[in-house]
Order: C-alpha cells, then sequence, then structure tokens
C-alpha cells in the first residue's frame, strides 16, 4: 500500500499552507495560499480515489477544484480588489505566539483522534488529526486576527477540514448530501464577503475589533 | 391524496414563494404571495398533524424526509408563527417604506428571505437524514443572515457579520460530529443508508462506540447549541437579534433557536439510547443551568428593549436545556412544553415591541413611557408578554417553568433547583420592572396618540389568545404530540 504515505505527508503540506494562510499579512497572499490549499486537498481526494478505489472521490475532486480552488480565492480577490484593502490589522498576538498557538493546536488534534482505534480509517489517523487541526487553526485564524476577510479566510479553513474529514471518513455519502454541503459553503463564503465588503463601506476599514456598537 | 405528497407541498410552497417573490418585485404581488404562501405552510401543517395523530409518523423520499410527533411540534411552531408573523410584516414593512428606512425593492428582497428562511427551517426538522439536517440548519444562516443585515445601518452589518461568522464557525463542529456517527454507524452497516437516516441510526445506536459517541455529542452539542443560544456560544444572539426587523426577529428568537435545539435532542436521543442518559443530560444541564444565570443578569440591566427580549430567548432556551438535562419523561415533557410556550410568548414580545419601536422611535427602555396610554392595545399585549417570560400565571410559561422545577425537585436535584429559581426569580423581577418603567408612566408630548392599525394587532391578539390558553393548560392533541416525543427520544 503506497496510498498511506503520500496521504499523509500531503496532510502535513496542507498544515504548512494553512499556517502560511494564517500568518500571512497580505491579504491577496493569503487568498493564494488558500488557492494552492485547496489543491493539495483535491490531490489527497485524488489519491484515495485511485489507491483506494473510492470512486465517489473523483467527483467530490472536480467540485472541490472548481468551488475551493477557483470560485472561492476568486471571491475573495474580488472583495480584495474592489475595497483596495491590501494588508490585514495587527493581528492581536504576536507572530511567535501564533505561531506557537498553532503548535498547540495542531497538538491536541493529534490527542483528540487517539481514541479512534476501533475505525477502519485507523491507517489515516494522522490525515484525521490534520483535519481536526484545520478545525482549530480557522479557529485560531478567526478569533486571533482582527481583519474580517482573514476571519471569514479562518472559516475556510475550517471548512477544509471538514471536508477533509468527509473524504476520509464518509466519501460514500449520497451525493445530494456532498452537493448540499458544497452549496451551503459556496453560498456562505458568497454572503461572508458581501458582507465584508458593506462593513468596509460603512466603516471605512475591514477591522472586526472596531465592531463594538453592539455591547452588553 | 396522499400522506407522502403533502410532505412535499409543504415544501414546494415556499420554495415557489421565494422564487416568485425574488423576480417578481411588485408591492401587492409580493403581499398577496407572502399571505398565501405562509397561510399555504400552515394549512398543509394541520392536516400533516392530523395524519400523524391519526396514524403516526409519515415519511417520504425514502425516509429521507419524516414528520414524526417530536417535528410535528416543530413544524406546527414554523407554520403558525409563519403566518402569524408573515401577517405582521406587511403592515410593519409599508410603514418602513413609507418612512424611508426600506425601499420598494428591499421588500423582494425581504419577503423573498422570509419564505426561503421558513423553507429552510421545516427542511431542518422534516429531514430524517442526519447530514440533510445539518446541510438545512446551516441554510437557515445564510438565509437569514441578510434579513439580520436588513437596515444596512452600521450597527445591523455588526450584527450580521457576528451572526454568519459565528454561527457558521459552531455548526462547522456539528459536521464533525455527524461525519462521526455516519462513519460508526456505516462501519457497522455497511449500508449508507442505514448509516444516514436517523431513525435507522437510532436502531443500531446499542451497538455503536461509546467513545466516538461521546465525542461526537460533545461537537454536535457546541455546533447546535451555537445555533440555539446556548452560555457560551451565545456572544452573536442579542446583536443578532436585535438588529433584523422586528417580525424576523420574532422569527430568529421563537423558532429558528428551537431548530437548533431539535437537532442537540435528536442526537441527546441518540447517545442516551446508545450508551445511557447520563453523559448528554450532565452536559446539558450545565449549559442550560449557565445559559439561565447569565442571562438572567443581562435581562435585569437591559436597557435596550430588543436585546433584552434576545438575552430572554437565552434564558428560555436554557430551561429547555435544563429540562432535557433532567431527563426522563417528565423533564423531556417539561422541556418540549417550555419550547412551545417561549415560541408563542416571544413572537408576541418582538412582535409588541416592534409595534413600540414605530410608535416611539426608540428601543431604549429609558426613553419608551407610557405605552399604555399612546396605544393601550400594545400595551396590555406587552404586560401579558412580559408577564408570561416572567414565569407568571395564567400564561404559557408560567406551566413550563413550573413543571421544570417540579420535575427537578421530585428528581432530587435540589441544589440546581434552588439557583434556577433564583435566576428565574431575578427575570421575573426584571419583567416587572420593564412594565412599570414603559408600559406604566406618563409619555412624553410629542408622541401622538392612538394604537397601531389592526394588522399589526390582530396578529398579535391571536398570540396573546394562544398564549392564554397554553397558560389554562396543555391541549389534549398537543399532549399526545408530547408523550409520543418524550417515548420517541427515551427509546419505546
Amino acid at each position: 500500500m503506497t496510498t498511506l504515505p503520500i496521504v499523509n505527508s500531503l496532510s502535513v503540506l496542507l498544515i504548512l499552507t494553512s499556517l502560511s494562510v494564517v500568518e500571512s499579512r497580505r491579504l491577496k497572499v493569503s487568498a493564494y495560499f488558500y488557492s494552492a490549499q485547496s489543491l493539495v486537498l483535491i490531490s489527497i481526494f485524488l489519491t484515495l480515489a485511485i489507491l483506494s478505489e473510492a470512486e465517489q472521490l473523483y467527483l467530490w475532486s472536480v467540485t472541490a477544484l472548481v468551488t475551493k480552488a477557483f470560485l472561492v480565492p476568486f471571491i475573495l480577490l474580488r472583495v480584495i480588489r474592489t475595497t483596495g484593502v491590501i494588508e490585514e490589522e495587527p493581528p492581536l498576538i504576536r507572530t511567535t505566539w501564533s505561531l506557537l498557538l498553532a503548535a498547540v493546536m495542531v497538538g491536541i488534534a493529534f490527542v483528540l483522534v487517539q481514541p479512534f482505534h476501533l475505525f477502519a480509517v485507523l491507517k489515516y489517523k494522522t490525515a484525521l488529526a490534520v483535519s481536526l487541526a484545520h478545525f482549530l487553526l480557522g479557529l485560531h485564524c478567526m478569533i486571533t486576527r482582527r481583519n474580517a476577510l482573514k476571519q471569514l479566510l479562518g472559516f475556510c479553513l475550517m471548512e477544509n477540514g471538514s471536508h477533509l474529514t468527509l473524504a476520509i471518513m464518509a466519501y460514500n455519502v449520497p451525493k445530494l448530501v456532498e452537493i448540499g454541503i458544497l452549496t451551503d459553503a459556496v453560498f456562505g463564503v458568497l454572503i461572508m464577503s458581501l458582507i465584508a465588503k458593506k462593513l468596509h463601506d460603512a466603516f471605512g476599514s475591514m477591522d472586526a475589533s472596531q465592531l463594538k456598537m453592539l455591547k452588553g | 391524496m396522499s400522506r407522502e405528497v403533502l410532505l412535499l407541498i409543504i415544501l414546494a410552497i415556499p420554495l415557489v414563494a421565494a422564487a416568485a417573490s425574488f423576480t417578481l418585485r411588485l408591492r401587492r404581488f409580493l403581499e398577496f404571495i407572502q399571505v398565501a404562501a405562509n397561510a399555504g405552510v400552515l394549512l398543509v401543517t394541520f392536516f400533516l398533524i392530523k395524519e400523524v395523530l391519526a396514524g403516526g409518523a409519515v415519511s417520504a423520499l425514502g425516509g429521507n424526509l419524516k414528520l414524526d410527533e417530536l417535528s410535528s411540534i416543530l413544524t406546527l411552531i414554523i407554520g403558525g408563527l409563519g403566518f402569524l408573523l408573515g401577517v405582521y410584516s406587511i403592515p410593519y414593512l409599508a410603514y418602513e417604506t413609507r418612512r424611508g428606512e426600506v425601499t420598494p425593492r428591499d421588500l423582494g428582497l425581504y419577503y423573498g428571505l422570509y419564505h426561503l428562511f421558513i423553507l429552510t427551517m421545516l427542511l431542518t426538522v422534516l429531514s430524517n437524514n442526519i447530514l440533510i439536517m445539518w446541510v438545512a440548519l446551516e441554510a437557515t444562516t445564510l438565509a437569514s443572515a441578510f434579513l439580520v443585515g436588513f437596515y444596512r445601518h452600521r450597527s445591523s452589518l455588526e450584527g450580521a457579520w457576528k451572526y454568519v461568522l459565528i454561527c457558521s464557525a459552531g455548526i462547522a463542529f456539528a459536521l464533525f460530529g455527524t461525519i462521526l456517527v455516519f462513519a460508526n454507524a456505516f462501519q457497522l452497516t455497511g449500508q449508507v443508508e442505514k448509516a444516514t437516516l436517523w431513525t435507522e441510526v437510532l436502531k443500531i445506536a446499542a451497538a455503536m462506540d461509546p467513545v466516538i459517541l461521546k465525542m461526537a455529542f460533545v461537537f454536535v452539542l457546541i455546533g447546535f447549541g451555537t445555533k440555539a443560544g446556548l452560555v457560551p456560544m451565545h456572544t452573536w444572539l442579542p446583536d443578532a437579534h436585535s438588529e433584523a426587523p422586528s417580525p424576523a426577529s420574532a422569527l430568529l428568537s421563537g423558532v429558528l433557536l428551537n431548530c437548533g435545539l431539535l437537532l442537540v435532542t435528536r442526537y441527546y436521543a441518540l447517545i442516551g439510547q446508545a450508551i445511557g442518559f447520563t453523559f448528554p443530560r450532565t452536559l446539558l444541564l450545565a449549559l442550560g443551568l449557565a445559559s439561565v444565570v447569565i442571562a438572567a443578569f443581562f435581562i435585569l440591566v437591559q436597557k435596550d428593549m430588543k436585546r433584552m427580549l434576545a438575552y430572554s430567548s437565552i434564558e428560555n432556551m436554557g430551561i429547555i436545556a435544563f429540562g432535557l438535562g433532567i431527563g426522563g419523561p417528565a423533564g423531556i415533557m417539561a422541556a418540549l412544553t417550555q419550547m412551545v410556550n417561549h415560541s408563542v410568548t416571544k413572537a408576541l414580545m418582538f412582535g409588541a415591541a416592534g409595534n413600540v419601536v414605530q410608535k416611539f422611535g426608540t428601543r431604549d427602555t429609558e426613553k419608551i413611557k407610557g405605552v399604555l396610554k399612546i396605544a393601550p392595545v400594545t400595551g396590555l399585549l406587552l404586560i401579558a408578554g412580559a408577564l408570561s417570560l416572567g414565569g407568571s400565571p395564567p400564561f404559557a410559561i408560567f406551566i413550563s417553568k413550573f413543571l421544570t422545577v417540579t420535575v427537578a425537585l421530585k428528581e432530587g436535584y435540589l441544589l440546581l433547583t434552588v439557583i434556577l429559581l433564583a435566576a428565574l426569580a431575578v427575570v421575573f423581577g426584571a419583567m416587572l420592572n420593564f412594565v412599570v418603567r414603559t408600559v406604566f408612566g406618563v409619555p412624553g408630548k410629542e408622541h401622538e396618540k392612538g394604537d397601531l392599525g389592526l394588522a399589526m394587532l390582530v396578529p398579535l391578539v391571536i398570540l396573546f389568545v394562544i398564549m392564554l390558553t397554553l397558560g389554562i393548560g396543555i391541549p389534549e392533541f398537543l399532549n399526545q404530540l408530547l408523550e409520543r416525543s418524550a417515548e420517541i427520544i427515551l427509546g419505546g
């Protein structure tokens, strides 16, 4: 079996791209890294599809290519272009702490998958831990970044995490479900970026930390 | 007509209505569709519930859609409040248009989203497919996001941003939990269908892996609990629910929160029947009590009327979670009764608040004085609703709060019940204080006397009558649904 090392090393690459999405200060760069990450994710789908004969994953790969590698980055880049916001506001924590926190999150993810010993997916434990790590990294990005688009990218990371989980543990769900999940994902990004754009129009920046009108 | 077709019709009506509203943006037409579609949904709901009461659950599309007794209660809430608030929306928005707050173009957006919102909520409660449930609940956030940000003020945009971001992130956790359950069930059965249908997974619950299930429940509780507004995942709720137009606030608070809790309940049943109820009960008791206690103090200090009502929703969701936490048939029935009673009361209160906002032009309770003198009917409705929220007889919430407390005492949760009662006393005090300060008193001279039009009062008066009826006793048909729901949840 050659699947295992390929999937696991691609998963590690996934973590690296996530860190790049989180740590890049320039929004455009973050969006490109997100697109790159989606390509890595699609290669995992394809590896699983070819080597584990999970045919459903071919369709996953195609839809993910269209939506995650192109459509979502396109939407994000459009907002960046129309608002003219180039760089994110300084994050709430310094880069050193941010990276340390990220490392802790990855650690937590690996601990969390330990009880999964009864699963057939045992061999993809690393990939599974990575999918959970994406979740936590996305959350990290949402909480510690002030820029609305970066927070949105954090959500996208969480999504990529859960779609990796889906591919590993539940690639055989009915097509209708897959369509539903992807539709939600694309509309979610579309709606959030529309609101982010409106926030920029109303407040003059996309700094979500200044959203403090509603309190108490 | 066959029973299954009704399930498809009830989903088709809001779908067609949404498409029509988005495309043909003529005001009269939009208003006609608004009344007709919501009345249609309510009518089909009545037929469906009659069927359920007579012959048990109705299912369609290979069991992917299913209306059991539990979802009947939720469908009744969606259909009933959807219709009444749908009618109330028309004069409310007409006024906002006259005032220039809403452009005629926005009307198509509002009504289209309203139908879409109803559709996604119906799909959430009618879905028997654990993955489609998730998809539908996430779709409710997307459908209602622009209702929250409808006024395009800075504050509404802020509310909408927090709403979409926090709820979407939260619910992503629930997807992970859902996948865990699916994967485990698939491993056991080897059949996709048996791993996706909630009723089928329930049958093999006992054979599933306890560790995986516990983990799944935690994820699901974080995810769907965020949508239900349980503490500590509640931070978005006061912002979002206070910023939407009042009828939409009423739908968000009175209807949507229940949909989140319903999905928690579905997993509560699944995990409970598999590994025993102690684990899910403990978690729900903790989150429920925390929600009631924390919300109670925010209700007390809140000066913005709609924010106060939003915090009250967190408190009420807490009581429902607490009831589920006590568990057993009596605890579950108390929780579900509370769900119904809170919905009706909260819809009435947000409607009455909407009237006050239109009359006084503010939500600040320090500037609102003498509602009773300016708009007597609205004032009376506010008094009744506030008393119900405070847990006073003879109104609906009194019964379910009373049930929850007595069951908790009977099951021996003395300390928790004392804490709960203390928090409920704070809420009661806060509601009395609210009534005394705003409904009574002498109004400023600048406010024109005279209540709002009939169209804005009749739906609220109907809600008042329902609230009073529910306060006198639980109707027989509802009791039947509640009892069967408790059986479904506990397994039997």
